[in-house]
């Protein structure tokens, strides 16, 4: 694994500083991450991500940092968002995978590491649990017609692969994440390399990178000010997350609709789908509009109906967009409104990064 | 003109902010009564109102939330809060700088009284 070089840092950690909107948080993210500076890493990805949402190689290795701290839910947050974006993604196919048999959801394990296979056969994570997958549905099988079952792998067999799959160390995850961008492509000798840094590795002056990479953090103005509410970036990079930190309470869900009511974000709990009430209520919003033309009231702000299950505010946050936040009846008129700001202060951010 | 539409409507009327109150007959969009101030046309804004309140109230239905009580208009110029009373709809065409709270209030009270 190539160790980064002092002047690379320096390169990346300076373009920042002039340009906080620059995409040179990635190698530098990943530079810190081999050098053992996890949460630097990670703070840098969280930045980052808030700039560039939709930024795969940022949610992978951000999926990469939080699996090495040991958050797997995190980790498989990240992945989900990966596949969203990029569905051809081995590592969060894989990494999804071992997650869905953790679960043992065996079909969406099946689903996940068979598409893995495709992409990268030679992988052998993947074909072993593969191997034990088909195992186990056989044995399962041959019970239902009353036969003798093979022998069928134990859950502890499973469980056994999926922890060193789990385990960074072990699973060769590292990839196109620990590679230079102009690097990106070759995938497949990058998977067997170690991703850790081993101390031979280090040149003298990162040995003791404390200094040094606490500099850096603070030119890129990471280190200074709280870590970024992880949520922000999932949720701007996740079309039906965007309004996922409003979900508390009574609230029942916020979706973002473009001109023609159709369902751009977010989700809903309720009964209908969400395509459905975005045509329905998304209709309404002319009616509203021309009555406040007629009546000569300014510029369209919004509407609250109060219905017998749901309190709904419909309110735009561009000229071809609204935002439909949904409420159990009862909730607090004000905390309502005040919510649809937020919801419309997110909705304003991911029309930004999908413009 | 009933003696208890003209009391929802007074009553509204009086609310601070309140620029003009009408009872509007949802299926023919025709103002029952109305007190509204000069420069507004009362059949005008029953006409808009009530389609709105249809409309709005088919959506709620179609979507799954039930039934429409009120609904609440927001505009940089004011705001028009109306509340279902039956065949009747409820309509309080109300300042920006209003007690909007107050407003809803006596909306929601007066449309009880009309049931």
């Amino acid at each position: 694994m190539k160790t980064p070089a002092p002047a690379d840092l320096q390169r990346w950690s300076d373009e920042l500083a002039r340009n906080p909107a620059s995409l040179a948080f990635l190698p530098l993210a990943r530079a810190y991450r081999r050098l053992g500076r996890k949460d630097l890493a990670m703070r840098l990805c969280l930045r980052g991500l808030e700039e560039h949402p939709a930024n795969v190689e940022a949610h992978a290795l951000l999926a990469l940092l939080y699996l090495e701290r040991g958050e797997r839910e995190r980790a498989a947050d990240e992945w989900s968002i990966v596949l969203r974006l990029k569905p051809g993604n081995f590592e969060a196919l894989r990494g999804m995978g071992f997650r869905y048999l953790e679960e043992n959801d065996i079909p969406r394990a099946r689903q996940h590491l068979e598409r893995a296979a495709l992409i990268r056969p030679a992988d052998a994570a993947v074909q072993e649990a593969l191997r034990l997958l088909r195992q186990r549905e056989a044995s399962a099988r041959l019970e239902e017609v009353g036969a003798e079952p093979a022998s069928a792998p134990q859950e502890d067999e499973m469980l056994t692969l999926v922890e060193e799959v789990w385990t960074p160390d072990l699973a060769g995850f590292p990839s196109f994440i620990d590679e230079d961008p102009a690097a990106a492509g070759a995938q497949g000798a990058a998977a067997a390399e170690p991703i850790e840094l081993r101390e031979e590795d280090v040149e003298p002056w990162a040995v003791a990178p404390a200094d040094e990479a606490e500099r850096h953090a603070e030119a890129v103005d990471v280190q200074a000010e709280p870590a970024p509410r992880r949520e922000t970036a999932t949720a701007i990079g996740d079309p039906g997350r965007v309004f996922e930190t409003l979900m508390i309470g009574p609230i029942l869900g916020a979706l973002l609709l473009d001109a023609r009511g159709l369902v751009l974000a977010g989700n809903l709990r309720a009964e209908g789908s969400a395509d459905d009430i975005g045509a329905i209520i998304g209709g309404a919003v002319d009616e509203a509009k021309r009555t406040v033309s007629y009546l000569e009231l300014g510029g369209w702000r919004g509407f609250l109906m109060e219905a017998q299950s749901a309190v709904i505010h419909v309110s735009p946050v561009h000229p071809e967009a609204t935002v439909v936040l949904a409420a159990e009846p009862g909730a607090p008129t004000g905390w309502i409104l005040r919510t649809a700001e937020q919801a419309g202060r997110l909705a304003a951010r991911f029309l930004e990064a999908y413009p | 003109m009933s003696d208890v539409y003209r009391d929802a409507i007074e009553r509204l009327s009086h609310v601070p902010g309140v620029r003009g109150a009408l009872i509007v007959d949802m299926g023919a969009g025709v103002p029952v009564t109305a007190e509204v101030e000069t420069g507004i046309s009362p059949d005008a804004l029953a006409a808009l109102a009530a389609a709105l309140y249809e409309r709005t109230a088919r959506a709620s239905d179609a979507a799954g939330f039930g039934a429409l009580s009120t609904f609440h208009l927001e505009a940089e110029g004011g705001h028009v809060v109306m509340a279902g009373a039956g065949d009747l709809v409820l309509i309080a065409l109300v300042d920006d700088d209003a007690q909007l709270g107050r407003v809803r209030l006596e909306t929601q009270r007066a449309a009880e009284t009309l049931q």
